[in-house]
């Protein structure tokens, strides 16, 4: 049996953090949370699905350029429709706060639907409400034709849409199982799918990781897109410095001490 | 000091396995964070109507065949599965994101449609998809919960066309049910309860009609012969493309006859145990 060098030289040190953000230890620590993404992954492919039938893509994105195009994207997003602004604008913060992103996308809502008649669409005893309104030759829709006014080219097979849903549940309970801080995200997904994540797919949901001491998804301020961490923290740069050159002292000569107290105190 | 023992006491403990699964139903994360769920918790002989109503559509559908099998065997000798009724008000959209995902440019002209065409279909619909999202995640929290049990289980669509004929889940307008147990392994896959139900021809003729592709013969003359038997090529059999008065008249005889006509005997009683919890 061949034997590696590594495995005979099996020690090492790692030591992991939260604090700085990017450094080594937070890098390592990120690694872990990539690390749970791809054990979600085993049960997004594993969710119940209609008739058993493939039809989730997902796709991984990590690093903080690429955290910050998705970023951009649904700040973009948010400013296209008022009841989106607030929230999405929101969320895009959430996004720079997250370890690892989730895309996870159906392959088949826009395309090859489940035919089944169930009616769920459109509410009607056939597949008609989808296939009226999709460019489609003897139900083989065409989907050659990639632009869009609306933001998802609907309409969609919304039993395709339920097992995308499944997806995301499992994904959500395993990484609730892994204690790695998750939620679904509307505004994510639009952002992934207009960046070409899951690019074979009519409809993606983001499901955002992290594993930090305050869960980037819940608990946040009024204001949020203005007031949140990264802004405190360079809101912090910009005052202190300034109020470090204010004042002047050479500290090897002399150091301004409190006034004693006629009790001896300070 | 005790001693469990015979069928009761699973049955009881399976009733509390559900409550703790409806407890994740509930707790599911949602996208929106506006979807109403419900869900609820049947089983012995509340499941007659079920098992009924189930019983027609079988006949017509395999899938549902296999569901109705599995779940009235197991009823019938004593091993009665629990069923989780699990429902959510998806039909209209009160989020104004105007995303175009149901097919219209706005939530307004969506609502306006549902209005009209709300429960048409035989699952429902229309529906808002970001809230049948919402729907699938907690129903596969469901599953998940039910996994983490060690339960055997299913999401069926077939109980959940039950569930809309007899007026289950009045309030909620898509509707699934999740049937659990009895306490053993392969209940709802591999299907044991339907051994022999299902003759080796019958098989053979469904693998044929779903998968053609398997069968056909060198295609290069444009009509190609069909490998249905093992002389197959004397005489060839080829396949044809019709409509067929027949299957559509027995769908049309399954939904507007014979399933109304159980529908009759058992929503009256089903309508009034709502009312009375709505009263209470």
């Amino acid at each position: 049996m061949k034997k590696y060098v590594e495995d005979l030289d099996f020690r090492g040190e790692e030591f992991v953090g939260e604090w700085t953000p990017w450094s080594p230890q937070d890098i390592r620590r990120k690694k872990g949370v990539l690390e749970s993404a791809r054990v979600i992954l085993n049960s997004v492919f594993t969710a119940p699905f209609a008739g058993g039938v493939p039809s989730i893509e997902a796709q991984i994105v990590y690093g903080q350029e690429e955290l910050e195009a998705v970023a951009r994207k649904v700040e973009e997003i948010a400013h296209t429709q008022e009841s989106w602004k607030e929230a999405f604008l929101y969320e895009a913060v959430m996004v720079r706060d997250s370890d690892v992103i989730l895309f996870i996308g159906n392959t088949r809502c826009h395309e090859t639907p489940l035919d089944a008649g169930c009616g769920l669409c459109g509410g009607t005893l056939d597949c008609g409400y989808f296939y009226e309104k999709k460019t489609h030759r003897y139900g083989l829709v065409d989907i050659t034709d990639r632009s869009s006014s609306r933001m998802i080219n609907g309409p969609l097979c919304t039993a395709r849409v339920g097992d995308l849903g499944y997806a995301v549940g499992s994904a959500l309970w395993t990484a609730h199982t892994l204690m790695v801080d998750a939620r679904p995200f509307a505004s994510i997904g639009m952002a992934g799918q207009k960046l070409g994540y899951c690019h074979n797919s009519g409809m993606v949901v983001a499901v955002p990781l992290a594993a930090k001491a305050k869960n980037p998804y819940v608990d946040v301020n009024v204001d949020y897109h203005l007031i949140n961490m990264d802004k405190v923290l360079d809101n912090t740069r910009k005052i202190y410095n300034t109020a470090r050159i204010i004042r002047g002292f050479d500290y090897r000569k002399w150091i301004p001490k409190p006034k004693k107290t006629e009790e001896g105190g300070e | 000091m005790g001693h469990l023992i015979g069928k009761q006491y699973k049955l009881d403990h399976l009733i509390e396995v559900a409550k703790n699964i409806v407890h994740a139903v509930h707790k599911a994360p949602q996208i929106t964070g506006k979807t109403e769920v419900e869900a609820e918790i049947i089983w012995g002989e509340d499941l007659e109507p079920i098992i009924e109503v189930m019983g027609p559509v079988a006949n017509v559908m395999r899938y549902v065949k296999w569901d109705y099998e599995t779940i009235k065997n197991c009823y019938e000798k004593g091993e009665s599965p629990v069923i989780i009724n699990i429902g959510a008000k998806v039909s209209r959209s009160n989020l104004n994101w105007n995303c175009g995902a149901c097919g219209f440019d706005t939530c307004k002209e969506f609502n306006a449609y549902s209005k009209e065409y709300r429960g048409g279909g035989q699952l429902g619909g229309p529906t808002c998809n970001w809230k049948m999202l919402d729907y699938a995640i907690a129903c596969d929290w469901a599953c998940a919960a039910a996994w983490q049990y060690r339960v055997d289980n299913r999401i069926m669509g077939s109980v959940g066309f039950a569930l809309m004929a007899l007026g289950y889940l009045p309030d909620m307008d898509v509707k699934l049910g999740l049937a659990l147990g009895p306490p053993r392994d392969m209940v709802y896959f591999n299907r044991e309860e339907m051994h022999k139900s299902m003759s080796y021809e019958l098989d053979k003729q469904d693998l044929i009609n779903c998968v053609p592709t398997m069968f056909t013969c060198f295609p290069g003359g444009g009509m190609p012969m069909y490998k249905t038997k093992d002389d197959w090529w004397a005489p060839p059999e080829f396949m044809g493309i019709q409509y067929s008065p027949l299957v559509m008249e027995v769908m049309q005889q399954v939904l507007f006859e014979q399933v109304p006509e159980i529908v009759v005997k058992h929503a009256g009683k089903i309508e009034a145990r709502y009312k009375e919890r709505k009263i209470k």
